[in-house]
Parts: C-alpha cells; structure tokens; sequence
C-alpha cells in the first residue's frame, strides 16, 4: 500500500514536469514578444531598456537554459518571479489561491447536496416527475453559459430582489479578517468576528451556485445511472424479497455499491471547479486564480503560467490519487499493489 | 497600453438594459463618509510612482501625490501652479526653475521641501523602470534654496515641462520613503527596497493617502489630515474592481458605489430619464487609428499615397462613432487629439477625412486601380469603450467593398499583434494611442520616428524639421500653425487614419457632485468631489 502511494507520487510529479514542459513550449514557440507584453510603446522603442529588460528576465538566454533556471528553481520551492507583477510566483499564487478554494469547495459542497438526493431520487422514481424535473435542472446547468448565468442570478437576486450581496468577497464596509488560512469563512471565525463571517458567506452564495451549476447536472447524471444500474443487481431483489425497507434497500444497499463512479467523478468535477472558475470570478469580480491565470495568459508571463499550469496539474493528480485510494475504502474488494 | 476589455461585455450589455431600474437601497449609516468607485483595476501590477506603467494605475496616484504643476480638467493647453507656484527658465535656458509652496506637509506631518523634489525625481531616473523614459530630457535636478529647485535639461530645444503634470512624476517624501528602504542615487535600480511599500501606501502631499491595495480586489484611501488645501471632503475612498460593466451598473443602481466607469453604450443608455443618477463626460486624450504600409512588398497597392487616400476617403467615420460605440467619441484630422497643440473638430471639419465615395474612386483610377485592390487588416482580439475592434474593422470592410476594395480581416492575439506590428510586418492594423501627458510633442514626434517604421513611411527631412520647429516654437500661435501644417501633411499622406478620440463617460451617483472628470490621465479630481 505505502509502495502503492509512493509510486503514485512519483509518477504524478513527473507528469506534472511534463506538463510544464509542454506549456513551456508552446509559450515559446508564439510568435509574440513577451517585451511588448511588458513595456509600454516609448519604452518597448527604447533598445537600451529592452536588452535590460530581456537580461533581467533572463529572456536573453537558449530556451533550453531558461528551461533548466525553471527547474532548478523549483527544487528548491521558487517558482521564480513573474514577468508582469514583479512579485514571486509563489506568493501570487498563496495570495490568490484561497479565493479561488473557498469558492470552489462551497461549489462542490453545494454541488453534491443537490446532486446525490437528486440522483438517487431520479434513479428510484424512474420517469416519474421528479425525474424529468431532474433532468431539467441538469441540462440547464449544463447547458447555461457561465457568464450568462451569472449574470442573470446577479441582475435577479443583487439588482432586483435585492436579496444578495453584490460582486467581490466583501462588503465594501467589511474589512477582510486578519489572514491566517486566507479563506474569510475559516479566518473570520478563527478572529471571532462573527459579522465578517456571515458577510464572506452571503457573498459566497450566488457565485458558488453559478459554479455549482456548471458540474450538478453531470455529477447527477453519474448518480442516476450508476444507482439504476445497481438497483436492477439481484441481491437488491433479494433485498426486497426480505421486505427490508425501501430506505435501507436505497442508501445501505444500493448507493455504496454504486459510490465508485460517483466518487471518480467527483474527483473530477472538483477539479473542474477549481480549475475553471474564470468566467465566474470575472463576473463576480472575485480575486482568485482564474483572473490571475486570464492576466498572465494575456501577458506572456511565463514563469506566471509555469507556475499555474504546475499547480492545475498538481491538483488533478492529486485529487486522482485521493480517489483512487478511496476505492479501497469503499469497496475493500479493490486491492492496491 | 496592455488593457483587454473582454467582448463579452457587448453581450451582458443587452441584459444590463433589461433589468428594471431597482430603486436606491437606503445608503447604510457612515457610508456617506466613503466615496467608492467602481472600474475594472486588473490590469496595475505597481503602484510605485516611479514604477507605474499600467492604465488604471494614475487614477490612485493622481489623487494621493502631488505634481510641481498640474492641467485644470479640460483644458490641456495652460499649465497650473500645484506643488510648484512660479517656475521659469533659467538665465542661460539650459534648465527650468520651480519656487516651492510654503507650508506643504505630507500626510505624516513632515515638511515639504526642495529635498523631496530632487529625491522623487532622481530615484525615477535612476530606478530606471518604465517611467525613467518620460524622464530622459532630466539631466539633474538641482537644489537652490529649501524652497526652490532646478531642473537641469539635456536638450533644452526638447519640450518638458508639460511632462511634468503626468502621475510618474509624483513628489514624495523622502523621510518617509527612506525608511522603507527607497533609494534615489545611482544603483537604485539595485538597491531600492521600497517597491513593496509603495504598493500599498503613498508617502504623497495631496488630499488623500493610499492605504491599502489588495490585488484584484480594491485600493483604499484615507484622508489625509495635513493637506494644504483645506479638508478633503470623504474620509475614505474606495476604488472597487468590478470588472464587468454589467455588474457595475448594477452596484452603482444598489448604491454599493458611486460612480461607474466601464459601462458601454447600451449600459449608459439604460439610465436615461433616471433621477438617481447621472452620465458625467468629458473627452480622453487617446485615440483610435488605423495603419496602411507603404511598404510595396507587403501590399503593392498601398504604396501607393493615392490607393491609401482612396480607402481613408471611403470610411464611413460618422457611422462607426454614432452607430457602433453611441456617440462616445470626437474624431481628430490625424494624430493629434482635439484639445492638444490647435487640433480642433473645426480642423478635422475642414481637412480631415470624410467618406466621399467619388473622390475614392477618382482617387483609386489616379493610382491605375479603377478596379480596386486587395490588402489585409490585422486587429486585435479585444475592444475598445466595449466595442470589438472586429465590429468596427466589419464595418470599415463593408464601407471599402463599395468602391471596390476588398479588405481581408485578420485577428490576432494582442501580444501577437503588436509584436507583427512594431516589427513592421503589417499591411494595415487598427490599434490606439495614449500617452502620459499632453505634451504635442509625444504625439508628433513619435508619429515621424517609432510609429512611421512600423508602417514604412520614409519620413522626409523637411517633414522632421518640422515636427521640430513645432515642439520648440515659443508662441502657441506659432505652435499651432505648424501643428497644422503638420497634420495636413499626414493627411495627404495616409499612413495613419484617426477613427476616433473616444469620450469618457462615466455613471455616476446623484448622492455625489463635482465630479471632475479629466482627460490629462488620472481620470477624476477626487480632492474635488463632495456629497450632494
């Protein structure tokens, strides 16, 4: 098992290389000057500013040995310093990944508690009502473009009803609690400020559900099919046949049984929502990472995108590593070697 | 110059419009003490006044540093008495010489003095960052007296005191800068630690002080308590990143902020007939232009002056600012904004460019193309006042196609483009023009220098010397006759086609008044404004 894990590791780092590498590439290989991302017009004219420029940045070496400074950075944590902020990559990222978690994880929260019950009762009440309603809601949410509803649940609860906070983390009137973890929900309580906890939380809801939507109708999807697959098994008629309770049939039965592609797709779907939230953060002006990785994409800022695209890839291997070790918790007949 | 407005917004704008106009919420009690501003801030990487480059970045640091001289909104010709109350040249003219106001403080009560001037301006020539450019005519800065300062030129025939209004050239202070690790010696470049600190305090004179910045997110200012002018008005400010012009419209009808600076046609549309809030306007200095090589091996066709003046004169300009960005714009004759060195709507009335389909055509047959020709526009994917420049170039093509041109478009990447683009790789591009004060000179020269290779124009001597002799005349009138000498001279050229010089309009709050909007580059007054 611990073999298992560390070769899992191993593996996953390699592959987060690799990815590196391929936007290393690409980022190199456009036929744009990141200078001119950088420097305004008086100064990207001036070649005294712009052969300073390059050899500050090191954009005046091979690729391969600009390739070769990145790694060798990284071994010892730093991911350098971003072309476009000035500041290390690490810390851009410390600082904006919070935003982007706190939101991501609410979403996926929300995500679930509407999609599992859904699924289930889609999937027991096959066809009935609740199904179709089921399936509405999950071509909606797949359907709707992001930013198109986000700003229909920002016109309708924001601007119209006036039921819900406005874009950003905060009321303006609010100051950000003292950063311990960086998510206002944790830190807020951690500083026993009550009132900054229940603003970060109102202002968590719209922004959240528009994230949610764009993963609740897959994820209840994999519910339904995976729990109608199961409850046609035979030792759920059996079950039936010893008149258990239709309760105990459905959540004891059969949910754990179908759990394995509910949780891989879980996995996934997390990802996706930390990964994906730039349309979202746009919208509801939300300083995390996807307005972060949109500005470097922009900019040319390479060690900016390294920086990222490690960090994604981080996160997709990781979440894939805790899924699959999950496996052996649900189904002990899954063995690991 | 780095600014991506996302198209997206042209879509959100429709919905913006259809959402019913939601009354005021009831502004929550000690709101009224804070001003909050809404605008898309993503693009400022520093806030160092010796380090800014980004666009946004001035309208916080217009507002908490002080300049020796500064422009009244509106008018960009007169310069006006702000740190500095009188300045001349000196006897010799190699250098212009400031008297100081008495009794400047800084926010922290420190006195303001000729050592502050010298320090400020020397650690922005020797940080050698992006400002250091506007700062190349600085050969030193000289201390006379406590109160009186000189600043030694390089060429004195090269214009600088105008320079002197831009938010780079910000005074602060040196006792409180030097304590967060500022240097201003030569090496500073190196050894200057005070970059950080700068992000997110001011160390400036003016009304209010920066306190915080949080990236992405807000910048804060306070009041500062020892301003030389008197109370300022809110005892904070509060510029709020809302990136999406929708959703600003929507906070600013909610009373979450004040005024709204990135709404589009349609969203400045929706407020007609409101009682609650207002449009203020004002016109920027920027401009929209379009470029045609002369290069023959790029396109045969535009080498030709007369081809060129053929598609200039088949534009439809008045259709393009009416009916794709709603009015919010003026149109200069050529590269010189209306309001800066005598270019006026008169001029572009009288010379400019108007669609004139005969003379096109006429135009094109005396460059032996009665039929036509072919060439490729190269635009960015991006937009201006949250127009598509791919709108206005559709709009250009289908003005071109009537006389026969046939304009293929080509979209690229930003970055791509301006690279294509100052390496003279283009045949035509759409792309716009800013600069950090309103100095001719800014415009002119670099329209015969940097920007004339960019499109291949083998720049005449006579036409230099006359740039020149522009920049240096002494009189305005003087100034202003070459000025349009100038521009004529463009015209006949066409190389550049000036679309537009876009109008600033900005949402704002009826619950605020005296809203100075500027277009010299900070955006707005705030020492200025005040509740109703």
């Amino acid at each position: 098992m611990t073999r298992y894990i560390v070769m899992r590791i191993l593996s996953a780092l390699i592959m987060a290389l690799l990815a590196t590498l391929v936007v290393f590439l690409i980022a190199t290989q456009v036929p744009a000057d990141p200078v001119l991302a950088q420097l305004g017009d008086l100064q990207a004219s001036d070649p005294n500013m712009v052969a300073a420029y390059r050899e500050k940045w090191g954009l005046d070496q091979p690729i391969w040995y600009q390739y070769f400074v990145f790694l060798q950075g990284l071994v010892q944590g730093d991911l350098g310093i971003s072309l476009a902020t000035h500041r290390p990559v690490v810390e851009d990222i410390v600082q904006y990944a919070p935003a982007t978690f706190e939101l991501a994880t609410v979403s996926f929260a929300l995500a679930l508690a509407v999609a599992i019950p859904l699924g289930i009762a889609a999937a027991v009440k096959r066809d009935s009502w609740i199904d179709h309603v089921a399936r509405v809601i999950a071509m909606l949410g797949v359907s709707a473009p992001t930013f198109w509803l986000a700003f229909i649940v920002l016109a309708l609860f924001y601007g119209g009803l006036q039921i819900a906070p406005g874009p950003g983390r905060l009321d303006i009137a609010v100051f950000p609690p003292q950063r311990v973890t960086g998510l206002y929900l944790v830190d807020s309580l951690l500083s026993g400020q009550w009132e900054t906890f229940t603003n970060a939380a109102a202002h968590l809801v719209l922004p959240s559900i528009v994230l949610a939507a764009s993963v609740v109708g897959m994820l209840m999807r994999t519910v339904r099919a995976a729990m109608l697959e199961t409850l046609t098994q035979d030792y759920i008629r059996s079950a039936r046949a010893k008149g258990l309770s239709k309760a105990t049939i459905v959540l004891r039965h059969a949910l754990p049984n179908a759990l394995i592609p509910i949780v891989t797709l879980a996995g996934i779907a997390y990802a996706i929502l930390l990964t994906g939230a730039v349309m979202t953060e746009t919208v509801f002006s939300w300083p995390g990472l996807g307005l972060y990785t949109f500005r470097s994409a922009v900019a040319l800022d390479f060690p900016a995108l390294m920086g990222i695209t490690l960090i994604v890839a981080v996160i997709y291997l990781f979440i894939n590593l805790v899924v699959d070790l999950s496996y052996t918790v649900i189904d002990p007949r899954v063995v690991t070697e | 110059m780095q600014e991506i407005l996302i198209s997206r917004r042209l879509l959100l704008a429709g919905f913006a419009s259809a959402v019913a106009a939601a009354p005021l919420r009831a502004r929550a009690q000690g709101r009224a003490s804070v001003l909050v501003l809404g605008m898309d801030i993503s693009d400022g990487r520093n806030y160092d006044p010796a380090r800014m480059s980004d666009l946004t970045p001035p309208l916080t640091n217009g507002n908490v540093y002080d300049t020796l001289v500064t422009l009244h909104p509106g008018d960009y010709a007169t310069i006006q008495p702000m740190l500095a109350t009188e300045w001349g040249l000196t006897q010799d003219g190699k250098a212009w010489r400031f008297h100081l106001r008495k009794g400047v403080k800084f926010w922290d009560g420190g006195d303001f003095t000729a050592e502050d001037v010298k320090f400020s301006l020397d650690r922005m020539v020797n940080l050698k960052d992006q400002p250091s450019a506007y700062a190349s005519n600085v050969k030193s800065v000289d201390i006379v007296d406590s109160h009186t300062v000189d600043i030694v030129m390089n060429d004195p025939d090269v214009p600088l005191l105008m320079n002197l209004v831009a938010p780079a050239f910000a005074i602060y202070s040196k006792k409180l800068s030097t304590a967060q690790g500022a240097v201003s010696g030569p090496g500073a470049d190196k050894s200057d630690k005070a970059t950080a600190w700068l992000n997110q305090n001011s160390a400036g004179t003016a009304a209010y002080r920066m306190v915080s910045w949080e990236r992405n997110s807000a910048v804060t200012l306070a009041r500062n308590p020892h301003w030389w002018g008197g109370k300022a008005p809110f005892e904070r400010v509060v510029i709020r990143h809302i990136a999406d012009g929708a959703a600003q419209l929507l906070a600013l009808r909610r009373g979450d902020i004040d005024a709204a600076f990135n709404l589009n046609a349609e969203q400045r549309a929706s407020l007609t007939g409101s009682s609650d809030l207002r449009v203020e306007e004002t016109a920027s200095l920027d401009h929209i232009y379009m470029t045609l090589t002369s290069s023959a091996e790029l396109n045969k066709a535009l080498a030709s002056p007369e081809a060129r003046r053929a598609v200039a004169y088949a534009i439809d300009y008045d259709g393009i600012i009416n009916g794709l960005i709603g009015g919010s714009a003026v149109r200069p004759a050529s590269f010189l904004p209306i309001g800066v060195g005598g270019s006026t709507a008169e001029l572009t009335q009288q010379d400019g460019y108007r669609q004139d389909l005969d003379k096109a055509k006429a135009l094109l047959a005396a460059a032996g193309l009665p039929g036509g020709f072919e060439f490729e526009m190269s635009i960015a994917n991006a937009a201006i006042l949250g127009t598509n420049y791919q709108i206005i170039a559709q709009k250009i093509q289908s003005d071109l196609a009537r006389v026969g041109i046939k304009m293929s478009l080509k979209p690229l990447d930003p970055v791509n483009l301006r690279t294509l683009y100052n390496g003279g790789k283009t045949q035509s591009v759409i792309t716009f023009w800013n600069t950090p004060s309103p100095e001719p000179s800014l415009w002119s020269t670099a329209s015969v220098q940097r920007v004339a290779k960019r499109v291949h124009w083998d720049v005449p001597q006579a036409m230099h010397d006359l740039v020149a002799r522009a920049s240096t005349a002494r009189s305005s009138s003087e100034q202003t006759k070459l000025y349009i000498e100038y521009q004529k001279n463009l015209i006949e050229n066409a190389n550049y086609i000036t679309l537009m010089q876009p109008i600033y309009r900005i949402a704002v709050s009826n619950k605020i008044k005296d809203f100075n909007a500027t277009g010299a580059g900070w955006y707005v007054e705030m020492k200025k404004i005040r509740p109703s």
